[in-house]
């Protein structure tokens, strides 16, 4: 990944925008000279309007150097309302307790109660909205600050006890897959519930199926307040010479940060402007992008915005990377034990800390 | 007519050299370049302040790069053992002068001409035990049947050996062939008039003639062992968890997935030793051929 925009710097001739996350803006800036958005964002009083997350990743040395453009709610749980009919399941649980006794319920009844894929990312999300749901402080502490005694305390025993769980309910057959594999399946009603991005509506919309296929909303909250997990995606904008290069980023930055960006490009992608002043009752929005976009004003509100890790939101990309492996390997075996799989991960933290 | 003879002289090596220079220069400038890098602190862009030999530690140390290497031994081994018995087998088979030898040759050939990722995504449906030949067989009614290994963390490792012998048997059936048909007839025929069976021909008259065929396809069998990287991306992905891991892939996440281009490096250069550890004996199989001639005459 990367490559053509590494070679690019290299060369001194970057692109004019490129699409960069969470760490890794302030990574690269560090290696790239950078447009320097101050004036703009002022101008537009941009910075007002979005989450202080996202406004702490794209000013990381004290100046704006990068745009979001969309954000997703990573903690959101979709149940197939086919298979929700057949186990009389009417509306999403609320903690893990009652997301595991339907999942049970569904077993029973012959579904496979995890639509997850199994590639690493996935894996590494299953855990991730596993401890934001048990306790999203320990979240922020373990995964975005790694400290070390939340890492090795209860909470983050109980994520993996969870996940295993999660991992036990999949297909088994879904190592190494994509989690759009299974969507026809899900759909049908032979899988029950997924624990993925609300991207996964842009998907769902886009392959021809509609809001009342699935139910959706936030994912189990143990605490039952709520919590965001967030991902996004930004621009970073690098230094150009040509006149013309220039003008065309302030006009993709006026763009981005205008109040009409939003409803355009959230429509059709599934996510959640990240402007919070966003009118969201248009109608090519769904209800579930208006719950999701409430909970972040909320969480924002309340200081419960945590950061993904599966999405390289929460650390610089070879922390990220380490954490998965032991996260991916814990649940494709099963003689790894829930505490020996949190002992891993302390130590791959401890490699690369 | 002097410019011309002077073009006789210096086309052949207009021909020759340029073509080596750049090449040579791709191979070793890059590789010495490599291995400078593996040496430095370099993350996200090479940099070159000096690191000493912390990095290939560190790589040794990680679990990735056990695992990866482990595989590459099991993967290695049995991808050239079974690719070349299936390719010699095939090879005599179709050497019996048999009728539509042409069609044969080009359904064993067709493989090879697929790329890695097809070739990986197809046998990633074959074998998955949900949507694959494990379902098929349960819908007919064979619901004791198992075929789990893509799934199964011992076994994963080798569903690649199978995609991959799949993929390749039809190009050292096609080199084995080559050879079968390039042993003089009179061999055969002086074989023929000395009473040996079939079997008893291919084994001491037209195998130990076609030995440098055979050394041939295992060295290229091995490299090819060595550099696969997109068949185990499409196939498994690297998983169940890190379970089918190969070196190549390790290198791959380390320097362009993680930005950490010195330790990538490192396990880059570590590779290319151990192509240096095959690539060693054949030389030196070489050089002991030419002196053996060499004494003949």
């Amino acid at each position: 990944m990367m490559n053509k925009l590494r070679a690019q710097i290299i060369a001194g001739d970057p692109p004019a925008a490129s699409q960069l996350k969470g760490p890794e803006i302030a990574a690269w800036s560090k290696i790239g000279a950078v447009v320097d958005l101050d004036a703009q964002v002022k101008e537009a009083g941009y910075e007002a309007v979005v989450p202080a997350e996202l406004v702490r990743l794209s000013k990381p040395h004290g100046h704006w150097i990068a745009l979001p453009i969309q954000a997703y709610r990573i903690n959101t749980l979709f149940i197939s309302k086919k298979a929700a009919d057949r186990v009389g399941v009417t509306k999403l649980p609320t903690t893990w307790a009652e997301f595991n006794a339907i999942a049970d319920k569904m077993k029973a009844a012959g579904i496979t109660p995890v639509a997850n894929g199994g590639l690493k990312w996935d894996d590494g999300m299953k855990w991730e909205i596993a401890l934001c749901g048990i306790s999203p402080d320990a979240y922020r502490k373990a995964v975005m600050q790694l400290d070390d005694k939340t890492l090795k305390g209860p909470e983050v025993l109980a994520a993996f006890r969870q996940f295993r769980k999660l991992g036990e309910w999949s297909d088994p057959g879904a190592a190494g897959q994509h989690y759009s594999t299974f969507i026809a399946r899900y759909m049908k009603g032979e899988m029950g519930m997924l624990l993925m991005g609300g991207w996964a509506q842009g998907v769902f919309k886009h392959a021809g199926f509609q809001f009342s296929d699935y139910l959706i909303g936030p994912a189990p909250q143990d605490d039952g307040k709520i919590a965001f997990d967030l991902n996004s995606d930004e621009f970073i904008l690098w230094q150009k010479k040509q006149p013309e290069f220039q003008e065309g980023q302030k006009l993709l930055a006026k763009i981005v940060m205008s109040k009409d960006f939003g409803p355009m490009y959230s429509q059709i992608t599934g996510s959640i402007p990240v402007r919070t002043d966003t009118d969201l009752s248009a109608e090519g929005f769904s209800d579930g992008q208006r719950e999701a976009a409430k909970a972040m004003a909320e969480a924002v509100k309340n200081n419960r915005v945590v950061l993904s890790l599966g999405h390289n939101m929460a650390q610089p990309n070879q922390i990220t990377a380490a954490m998965i492996d032991v996260l991916t390997e814990f649940v494709h075996d099963n003689r790894i034990t829930p505490e020996e799989g949190q002992k891993r991960l302390a130590e791959a933290v401890d490699n690369v800390r | 007519m002097q410019w011309r003879q002077h073009w006789d002289r210096l086309s052949p090596q207009l021909v020759i050299w340029p073509p080596l220079l750049v090449s040579c220069a791709y191979v070793v400038l890059f590789s010495a370049w490599t291995t400078w890098v593996s040496f430095t602190r370099s993350t996200l862009l090479p940099e070159y302040s000096w690191a000493g030999f912390r990095n290939y530690s560190a790589m040794l140390a990680t679990r990735n790069w056990q695992i990866a290497y482990t595989n590459l031994f099991i993967y290695g081994i049995c991808f050239v053992v079974l690719t070349m018995a299936s390719g010699l087998l095939l090879a005599v088979l179709l050497d019996q002068r048999i009728r539509g030898e042409n069609v044969f040759r080009t359904i064993y050939l067709y493989p090879i001409a697929l790329s890695f990722v097809v070739t990986g995504t197809v046998w990633a449906w074959l074998l998955n035990p949900t949507i694959g030949l494990q379902k098929l067989m349960h819908d007919l009614g064979w619901s004791s049947f198992r075929f789990e290994w893509l799934i199964d963390r011992n076994l994963a490792i080798y569903t690649i050996v199978i995609a991959g012998v799949w993929h390749a048997s039809g190009f050292s059936m096609a080199l084995f062939l080559a050879g079968l048909r390039s042993v003089d007839a009179d061999l055969l025929k002086a074989a023929q008039i000395d009473g040996a069976g079939p079997w008893r021909t291919y084994r001491r008259v037209v195998f130990p003639t076609i030995g440098p065929i055979f050394i041939a396809v295992l060295v290229m069998l091995l490299q090819f062992a060595i550099k696969t990287y997109d068949l185990v991306v499409a196939l498994t992905a690297g998983g169940p968890g890190l379970a089918s891991t190969l070196p190549t892939v390790v290198v791959y996440d380390f320097m362009f997935q993680r930005g950490e281009l010195a330790k990538g490096s490192a396990a880059a250069v570590m590779l290319l030793a151990s192509l240096t550890v095959v690539l060693l004996p054949y030389a030196g199989y070489r050089i002991w051929q030419q002196r053996k001639a060499a004494a003949r005459v």
